[in-house]
């Protein structure tokens, strides 16, 4: 028998043997499945978790300073015609009628600033005195309130580029920029009521 | 599944068992799903394969090895008037019946068997004449037979 004569045997007979593979396929099949599953189950997992984690220490803006975002977009950047007051007397005393220290009105201008005009106005139904400070090419608002407890306010500034809140010992402050400056209005002007005892 | 077909056929050689030859498979398969990203395109994925499936048999028969205490050397069974090719097949030792499946059942070249079994050509050859020596003896007995 030739080598060529035995291979064909040897062949012929292997190959004819019916292989049965449906099994082996449904079980590996199965195994990827098993493997693939659980990493797909713990990232899952993973990824709640820390939407879950993130939500609950995710810094929130208090509803009143996305209510003074609203409202300086709608009174300054808009210009709504509403009755505002200019004269730095008339808003002194209407501060001292909402309980608002008047010396933190000259403290909350920043350098190049001066008080444009204010007014009262409701935020998350809450009054607050509404000032506007004004250099040629910028202005931006304080909402200022005699303190009220509120978790959500601290003594060091918090918020976004465009909006910042602080509480001192006597007021509640929020301040909203069309720039990007409110972190920065905001922490001069806690200094400034800091520094005069505010 | 490409090349299953083969793999079951081979392994069944191997392990002599139609159990232990899925479970071959099964492993074989599950490795190469896991080592697919270092496969490289455009290389032999059936050669590829077969490494994997002698790999996960000797490591396999490794264990077993370390586990049973080893067996005095199985006399080769005597050929009866009615064994069958695969029977004599069977009867090879597992290097020598292994290079024969692959070479001549699944049609690699001796130097892709080299690579399968990452041992030099001349073994290959070596293993492929003596185990078609081995069979052709074997055989011998049944061919009498028939013409008898």
């Amino acid at each position: 028998m030739t080598d060529d004569e035995l291979d064909q045997r040897l062949r012929e007979r292997l190959l004819s043997e019916e292989v049965d593979t449906s099994r082996v396929a449904a079980a590996v099949r199965s195994r990827i499945r098993q493997r693939r599953d659980i990493p797909r189950w713990a990232a899952v997992s993973v990824i709640a978790a820390g939407i879950l984690l993130l939500a609950l220490l995710w810094p929130r803006t208090p509803q009143v300073c996305v209510a003074a975002a609203q409202d300086h977009e709608r009174e300054i950047v808009n210009g709504e015609p509403r009755r505002w007051l200019s004269d730095v007397s008339e808003i002194d005393s209407l501060a001292e009628k909402e309980g608002v220290p008047v010396s933190a009105i000259a403290a909350l201008a920043t350098t190049g600033y001066h008080l444009e005009r204010g007014r009262l106005c409701f935020l998350n139904k809450q009054i607050f005195l509404h000032l506007v400070y004004t250099r040629s090419g910028g202005q931006y608002s304080v909402y200022l309130r005699p303190l009220t407890p509120d978790a959500a306010f601290t003594s060091s500034v918090q918020g976004t580029e465009k909006l910042a809140y602080f509480q001192t010992r006597r007021v509640t402050a929020v301040i909203v920029s069309r720039g990007a400056n409110a972190q920065a209005f905001a922490r001069a002007g806690l200094h400034s009521l800091t520094a005069v005892a505010l | 599944m490409p090349h299953l077909a083969a793999l079951l056929r081979v392994a069944r050689r191997l392990t002599l068992d139609s159990a232990s030859a899925e479970d071959l498979v099964q492993e074989t398969m599950l490795l190469a799903w896991r080592g697919f990203p270092g496969f490289q395109t455009g290389t032999n994925a059936r050669a590829w394969l077969f490494r994997i499936l002698f790999n996960a048999f000797h490591g396999a028969n490794r264990k077993a090895r370390l586990e049973t205490p080893p067996a005095e050397e199985s006399v080769r069974p005597m050929l009866q008037e009615a064994m069958e090719i695969a029977e004599a097949l069977d009867a090879l030792s597992v290097e020598q019946r292994t290079v024969l499946l692959l070479a001549v059942v699944e049609g690699f070249s001796c130097q892709e068997i080299a690579g399968i079994l990452d041992v030099p050509i001349g073994t290959v050859m070596s293993r492929l004449s003596r185990a078609r020596q081995e069979l052709r003896k074997s055989l011998k007995p049944l061919a009498k037979e028939a013409y008898r």
